[in-house]
C-alpha cells in the first residue's frame, strides 16, 4: 500500500500530527487519550506502516481563533502519513481519527477538521 | 479547509483588530473562492520577530523575517494567479486593519489535496468536483 519514505525511516518517524485547539475546549488531561486512540485508528485503517507517532499540539488562546470571522471552537487534527494511501483507505483514516475525536470530546462534526497529507507533499 | 494562521508580535493587536482581521481574510478567501464562509479559521499566534513555522499543509517549515507573517493553507487546484491575488488582497487588509506599514508583514500559502481533508464530516472536493460537491452536500455558508 505504500512506498518507501526514505526521510521518515531514517528518524523511525512514520506519521505526525499537528494538533491545534481552541483554550478551553479540549481538556489538558485528555490528550493521552486522543492520542492513543489516533494511535489505535493508524493501526486500524494504516495497518503495520503505523508508527511510531509524533504529536505536537498548539492550543490556540482565547480570542485568538476565528471560524468564518466569529470565535472558533474547532479543533484541527493535521496529520502525515506514508505515501501511496490510495483513496478510500485514506478516507476510512480520515474518519476513524475524526469519529475517536468526537467521541472523546463530545464536539458536533463541525468542530473538528481532520486530514491526512502524503508524507512528502510538499504543499 | 483554508487555514490561516497569523503570526504576530505578542501584545501587537487588539481583539478588535483581530476580529476584523479574521473577517477580512473570510472576505477575501470567499470572494477569490468557493469556499463556505465557515469553512476558513484564522487562528493568531504570539511569535518572535523572524523565525520559522511548520508548514501546515506541506513538509518542513516556513522561514520568515518579518515581524508580522501570514502562513496560509488551502486546498490545492488554484491558479498561481489566483493565489497570489488572495495573499495580496489579505495582507493589504491585515496592513490596513493592524495599521502598520506593508513591509512588516509576509506570508505565502501552501496547498494540499481538497480529498486529504474531511471537514463538518465531508471528504472534501479535489478540483473539477466542487459544483457537484455543493450540490450533494448541505454545506452551511
Amino acid at each position: 500500500m505504500f512506498g518507501l519514505i526514505q526521510s521518515s525511516l531514517a528518524t523511525g518517524t512514520l506519521i505526525s500530527f499537528e494538533i491545534y485547539i481552541q483554550e478551553g475546549s479540549v481538556p489538558d488531561d485528555l490528550r493521552p487519550a486522543l492520542e492513543a486512540a489516533i494511535g489505535s485508528a493508524s493501526t486500524d485503517v494504516l495497518g503495520q506502516w503505523a508508527g511510531p507517532i509524533e504529536f505536537t499540539w498548539t492550543v490556540v488562546a482565547r480570542g485568538f481563533g476565528f471560524r468564518g470571522g466569529l470565535p472558533s471552537t474547532t479543533s484541527l487534527v493535521r496529520g502525515r502519513i506514508p505515501d501511496g494511501c490510495d483513496r478510500p483507505t485514506r478516507e476510512r483514516f480520515l474518519r476513524s481519527v475524526g469519529g475517536e475525536w468526537r467521541r472523546l470530546t463530545g464536539c458536533a462534526e463541525d468542530e473538528v477538521i481532520v486530514s491526512a497529507r502524503d508524507w512528502s507533499w510538499a504543499g | 479547509m483554508p487555514f490561516y494562521r497569523c503570526l504576530i508580535p505578542e501584545g501587537s493587536l487588539t481583539y478588535d483588530q483581530r476580529e476584523r482581521i479574521a473577517v477580512a481574510i473570510t472576505d477575501v478567501h470567499c470572494g477569490l473562492s468557493t469556499a463556505p464562509r465557515s469553512f476558513v479559521q484564522v487562528a493568531f499566534l504570539n511569535s518572535s520577530e523572524g523565525g520559522e513555522v511548520a508548514d501546515s499543509h506541506g513538509s518542513g517549515v516556513i522561514r520568515y523575517d518579518t515581524p508580522y507573517f501570514i502562513a496560509g493553507g488551502n486546498r490545492a487546484g488554484r491558479s498561481l494567479e489566483t493565489k497570489s491575488r488572495i495573499l495580496k488582497g489579505i495582507i493589504d487588509r491585515f496592513v490596513e486593519i493592524a495599521d502598520i506599514r506593508r513591509d512588516l508583514v509576509s506570508g505565502t500559502i501552501s496547498e494540499a489535496p481538497g480529498s486529504w481533508t474531511m471537514e463538518a464530516g465531508r471528504i472534501l472536493p479535489d478540483p473539477g468536483e466542487e459544483a457537484e460537491w455543493l450540490r450533494q452536500e448541505s454545506v452551511p455558508a
